[in-house]
């Protein structure tokens, strides 16, 4: 590869400074002005995005005329010390271009949906306010032009999601989930800022282009040692495992979906949890000079695929669902630009049809919460597609996608992917493929249950009686659920107002045909900053691969349905007792098929989520824990006593004396 | 032998001091002579007048390199600035001491000699305070900046005791809560005192090891000098134990949250900030000058302090339930980073410079705040009085939230900036271990900020949520500046180090 | 007799009145044996100029007892009012500042 240079932004570019700014601007005003702002904050908020969604198109087709494709804009300096030179710069190219896409278009559908679903919460406008927060802080992670951007806007988008999840500080969940994301987003922090000081120590700089060309000119001529590119890539690695919730950091993801639901559809679906997969592929050029840091990419990426999978067939709530099946595909993601080369502009394919066809799902349950009174169970669903159409209609559209059903847009993006981890060279290329294979057939056994159980089948509820329901039915929402006598909800199910519905149609649409559109024309549009996609003459032909996937998918698909058609019991069955009836009827067919393809898998979920609760959650616990805990046993040296204090110095200097005689005369 | 060689003066080099001093003792005077009425008009402009002039002297000055009084004094481009630092974080703590707004009377007890709860205590809640807390800064800010350009360690003693002596007094005059105040002042005296013996039995030895106690001599000594080396590893451990104590380094540290507490908070403030400035620049002097070249002594020690001051320091941070003692351990936290800054040498003490302003500014607006949180009994301190304050005051926690993510080290404020470049320039003189125990306890660090700022907004208030009180112009100005600096000096730091860098480094002639 | 026997007995000082700090409970008797540490470190500066031959070492000793005194003063301030609103001068007594 040549040497990496970006043209000087001129014309509209110049000013692409506004895309942070104007967001950042209309945060300060509505956290500002407080109470005042309150009737018509939300709408600010929302025109914020829009005008940066405007600047974001304006950018783009200016883009498209340049010869370079790169704009760079440089601020300011930001930091001089020593050697180092830090600069505020923006960076637009094809890369940021689709992200800054991505985050303002569908971040613009998500406010307008959040202005209908939050339009009952008294915190609407704190709410906006932090969410255009979020917004600019994500700008500015992809818009930076160097490693210490970056940072600032991956802190700034992780310091919004916190309060994001904690919104609903009087739930003690949602406190608690917040705690944890932040907890186990620090731990991903302090990977990333120790790249960064390396990165410092080895090139002198964080620029992408000086820190690129470094590391191309050391492939040349072997001035940087493998094990600091590969400490570099790892260390890095490392953030980006915990922003996007991948292997072993993935535990805060699902835990976050305590935040309104509009947050976990732009912040923990669509936009920041993909930050890891723009890092990775945004320091592409470090990875490829490194093979060990890619396949450490690429099998943890595989790993979380199936984890997620896996984990995802056995929860109930429908944004749990939804959230493991992000963590599960963004390691599809992660499969992808870890397999280098062609496969980058994969990962970033699937990660943009991602956005649209896992927002559209989030904000459908968002839908079907809404009209539930916030029900999140979904053995307590069922049957609501006639009293739900337009939701039920997206919910399918983004369904199909996300099982990559040709020919909505997951077909198309998650197949490409598949294929490239089958072409894999050597032995590692069968378990990849196979990994990734799998995990397609899963991931239709899983979203199909969740959407069948929710839409279809008969009513695990209760219609309430005409006389009991309120007119608007709104007050109900946090006046908790009735149940009838046998343990079913009362429920009034409706559709959720246009505001909301608007926004559903639209991303369904891009679930349609987002993945067809883009699976040729992004990746011709990325060659510029990821490098030209090679021609693979793999092992498997993509039209093998295809018939393969479909395949899987249309089996684990109708299993589900088969399955779950008829509903499910409303209280999970302790398993015991599960395995004692199921042993008793087990000459009867559908209990012969509940054992065959139910018991084992269950089994194996269970472990995983034991693991998943227990392993990595008791580390995390464990690990603030020992923290409260050795700072409530530390507090209680600090006797009050003068005495103490004074024995606390006397020993401290009988230890440094002794040192530093120790030092001198050993 | 019958003519004594008087040494050169140079009286333009120590006209910032002087002006200082010599203001400070027409203070005592004005105390005296001056009615009751005018007393405190008069003071506070002298006191501001004095710290101002000292500004714009040292600003004028701030090409000169001279060692002067037959080297108990070296002035020079770093002593410079870390006296500009001392002079600008005084005025803005100035602010705080001087505001009378918020209570009548204003922090500090009209007459200390009452006996907490006496009847005359009692009588005294609404007499005007004292006015003698004007002479004793500014002694106090006097000696912290001959601290900061002692040549010899016998200034420095002396420059030493100078600062803390006023300070043991002022943390005893506290308004309110007169028990705790004095308690504090008791506890900093003893333990102030009790730390100045080692330092100063540390300086005698090194006189024993150098036959001298100038910085440059005992230098020159460490290169050619034939004694026996335990004087100078005792000696030295000693000194160091005295300045540790001052920068409040575990396990020297057990004063600070208890006299951060119990001092009055304007005071507080001054400590956190303009003593810190003074207790490092004697320790980067001390270590950058006289034993740069044994550092191979005393790195693995001084290291092993830095790692245990950062990690008890945060660690301890997390389960504190009182703003001010949150401070305290976020303090001692602090000193842990600085110290990084102390053992990386001659590279990191642009840095270090960098971020005692940065973090001076920042806690000042913080103690500044917490002055505003007030119920019938005076300041509410305890944190669970502060939740949901974000409803009644937006601005009020607006402003502290900056000043938490600051302190948190979130970038764009100067937290950020002021780590990553010290950071930075301890990475590059290979400090890399405190650099990863450095970044690691920022992260637990983070964490009891950031409850602080969930408290602020999320919680919902409680049923006696303390006011937050309308800041007389004082306050004002010094929150608003300090909050100013946190964001300026994160999103553009650079002219500052520049100017930091260009203030050049100490005087080692 | 030589020198260093002085050494020995300023060190031996500074550790009594180190420990003294430690194991005493009045106020004063505390800050008598800081007074002891300091003296202590006088004894060694002034022996340290008779074995350097140089002067210095006792002028510092000068310089410390103006400090010394200087903070008798302080010291002493500080006791006084905390006696009078306790009625009590250990130091002990004074304990609401902790954890």
């Amino acid at each position: 590869m040549d040497s990496i240079t970006y043209a000087d932004a001129t014309g509209a570019l110049s000013s692409m400074w506004l895309l942070v700014a104007i967001p950042a601007v209309s945060a300060a005003v509505l956290l500002l002005l407080g109470k005042r702002a309150d009737k018509w904050g939300h709408w600010l908020g929302v025109a914020a995005v829009l005008a940066a969604f405007g600047l974001a198109v304006t950018y783009f087709f200016q883009l498209k005329g340049l010869d370079n494709r790169s704009a760079a804009l440089n601020l300011f300096e930001f930091i001089h010390i020593g050697g180092l030179e830090v600069n505020v710069g923006l960076l637009f190219d094809p890369l940021t271009a689709v992200f800054v896409l991505l985050i303002t278009g569908v971040g613009f559908l998500i406010h307008v949906y959040a202005v209908g679903y939050m339009s009952h919460d008294p915190g609407r406008r704190r709410f906006f306010a932090y969410f255009n927060l979020f917004v600019a802080a994500m700008l500015l992670l992809v818009l930076g032009d160097n490693y210490v951007m970056l940072y600032a806007g991956w802190e700034g988008v992780g310091l919004a999601s916190y309060l994001l999840i904690s919104f609903w500080y009087e739930r003690p969940a949602a406190a608690t989930a917040g705690k944890k994301a932040f907890l186990i987003n620090r731990v991903g922090d302090v990977g990333f800022a120790l790249a960064i000081f390396l990165m410092f120590a080895t090139f002198g700089t964080t620029d992408y282009a000086k820190v690129f060309n470094g590391v191309l000119e050391s492939e040349a001529g072997q001035t940087v040692s493998a094990g600091v590119l590969l400490a570099l890539g790892l260390l890095l690695l490392l953030g980006a495992c915990g922003k996007s919730g991948q292997f072993p950091l993935q535990t805060w993801l699902p835990d976050a979906m305590e935040g309104p639901t509009p947050v976990s559809a732009l912040i923990h679906a669509a936009t920041m949890v993909t930050a890891g997969v723009y890092m990775i592929a945004r320091s592409a050029t470090i990875f490829n000079a490194n093979e060990t840091a890619q396949t450490v990419v690429v099998s943890i990426g595989a790993l979380t695929l199936l984890i997620g999978c896996i984990i995802g067939c056995a929860k109930d709530g429908i944004k749990r669902v939804l959230a493991y099946s992000t963590v599960s595909q963004i390691g599809y993601m992660f499969l992808a630009v870890g397999l280098g080369g062609g496969a980058y502009a994969l990962g970033i394919i699937h990660l943009l049809a991602h956005g649209f066809f896992k927002a559209g799902l989030f904000l459908g349950a968002g839908s079907v919460m809404h009209g539930m009174k916030d029900q999140e169970d979904i053995r307590r669903y069922g049957g609501l597609w006639k009293h739900m159409k337009i939701t039920w209609a997206t919910f399918g559209l983004g369904w199909l996608a996300i099982i990559g059903m040709f020919p909505f847009s997951g077909f198309f993006t998650k197949d490409p992917i598949i294929l490239s981890a089958f072409n894999r060279e050597g032995w590692t290329g069968w378990l990849y493929g196979g990994a990734a294979l799998l995990g397609a057939g899963l991931t239709a056994f899983y979203m199909t249950r969740l959407f069948v159980l929710t839409f279809h089948g008969k009513p695990r509820w209760e219609m309430e009686k005409h006389g009991d329901h309120h007119a608007d039915g709104d007050e109900a929402h946090h006046a908790g659920i009735k149940q009838t006598a046998d343990g079913r909800d009362i429920q009034h199910p409706h559709e959720s107002p246009l505001i909301m519905t608007i926004p559903l149609i639209v991303l369904a649409l891009g679930s349609v045909f987002a993945g067809y559109l883009m699976s040729t024309s992004v990746v011709d549009w990325l060659t510029p900053v990821l490098g030209d996609a090679p021609e693979e003459h793999g092992r498997l032909s993509h039209g093998t691969v295809t018939v393969l996937t479909l395949g899987v998918v249309v089996i684990g698909a109708a299993i589900a349905f088969l399955l779950f058609r008829n509903g499910t019991e409303l209280v999970e069955r302790p398993a015991r007792t599960h395995i004692v009836r199921a042993a008793r009827n087990n000459l009867y067919a559908d209990r012969f098929n509940e054992l065959v393809f139910e018991l084992p898998g269950r089994l194996l979920t269970r472990a995983l989520v034991w693991v998943d609760n227990r392993g990595v959650d008791g580390i995390v616990n464990g690990l603030a824990a020992a923290f409260g805990g050795g700072s409530g046993r530390l507090r209680r040296l600090q006797t009050g006593y003068v005495r103490t204090y004074a024995l606390s110095i006397l020993s401290g200097a009988v230890l440094v004396v002794a040192a530093l005689l120790a030092v001198r005369l050993g | 032998m019958n003519d004594i060689q008087l040494p050169p003066i140079d009286y333009a080099a120590l006209l910032p001091m002087l002006i200082v001093f010599g203001l400070a003792c027409v203070g005592i005077l004005a105390e005296a002579f001056v009615p009751r009425k005018h007393r405190f008009a008069v003071q506070a402009t002298l006191t501001l007048a004095a710290l101002i002039a000292g500004l714009v002297t040292v600003i004028i000055n701030r090409d000169l390199e001279v060692t002067t009084i037959g080297g108990a004094v070296t002035i020079d481009g770093a002593g410079l600035f870390l006296q500009g630092i001392i002079l600008v974080l005084g005025i803005v703590a100035f602010g705080l001491i001087a505001e009378r707004r918020l209570e009548r009377g204003g922090a500090f007890v009209a007459n200390a000699a009452h006996a907490a709860d006496s009847d005359g205590d009692k009588k005294q809640l609404n007499e005007a305070g004292a006015t003698e807390i004007f002479p004793l800064t500014l002694f106090a800010i006097a000696g912290m900046m001959l601290f900061c350009v002692s040549g010899d360690l016998l200034t420095m003693f002396v420059a030493l005791e100078v600062f803390s002596l006023p300070l043991y007094l002022m943390c005893g005059l506290a308004r309110r809560r007169r028990l705790l105040s004095q308690e504090s002042a008791l506890k900093y005296f003893l333990l102030g005192a009790f730390a100045s013996a080692f330092f100063l039995y540390g300086v005698a030895l090194i006189y024993g090891y150098a036959g001298s106690v100038q910085l440059v001599a005992i230098k020159q000594s460490v290169l050619d000098s034939d004694k026996s080396g335990v004087l100078l590893a005792a000696g030295l451990a000693l000194l160091a134990i005295g300045l540790l104590f001052k920068a409040a380094a575990v396990p020297f540290h057990v004063w600070t949250p208890d006299v951060y507490q119990g001092a009055p908070t304007p005071i507080t403030a001054l400590m956190a900030a303009c003593v810190k400035a003074a207790a490092f620049g004697g320790l980067l002097r001390v270590f950058n000058v006289a034993f740069e070249t044994t550092s191979w002594d005393w790195r693995p020690v001084i290291t092993a302090v830095a790692m245990a001051t950062m990690i008890v320091g945060s660690i301890l941070a997390v389960t504190q339930t009182d703003i001010k003692r949150l401070l305290a351990y976020s303090s001692i936290a602090n000193a842990g980073y600085l110290l990084v800054g102390v053992v990386s040498l001659g590279g990191a003490v642009g840095s270090s410079m960098f971020y005692l302003v940065a973090y001076g500014f920042s806690v000042l607006a913080a103690f500044g705040m917490v002055t505003l949180v007030r119920d019938a009994d005076g300041e509410a301190t305890h944190l669970s009085r502060w939740a949901g304050l974000g409803k009644g005051s937006p601005l009020f926690s607006a402003m502290f939230t900056i000043i938490m993510l600051g302190f948190a080290g979130i970038p764009l404020t100067s937290g950020f900036s002021s780590k990553f470049a010290l950071f930075s320039s301890a990475w590059d003189a290979n400090q890399s271990a405190l650099v990863i125990v450095g970044v690691l306890s920022s992260v637990v660090l983070a964490f009891p900020y950031l409850k602080v700022v969930v408290l602020l907004w999320l919680n919902p208030p409680g049923d006696e949520t303390p006011t937050v009180s309308v800041p007389g112009y004082l306050t004002r100005a010094v929150v608003g500046v300090g909050v100013l600096a946190t964001i300026v000096l994160g999103v553009a730091p650079s002219w500052l180090l520049d100017m930091v860098n260009s203030a050049g480094t100490f005087l080692a002639k | 007799m030589t020198p260093e026997y002085y050494l020995v007995l300023a060190a031996v000082l500074f550790t009594i009145g180190a420990v003294g700090v430690l194991i005493r409970r009045n106020a004063i008797v505390v800050f008598m044996c800081v007074e002891l540490m300091l003296n202590a470190a006088n004894l060694t500066l002034v022996t340290f100029a008779r074995i350097n031959g140089s002067l210095d070492g006792q002028i510092m000793a000068f310089f410390v007892m103006v400090v010394a005194a200087a903070e008798v003063v302080v010291g002493l301030a500080i006791i006084m009012s905390i006696f009078r609103s306790r009625r009590s001068a250990s130091v002990d007594d004074a304990n609401l500042l902790k954890y």
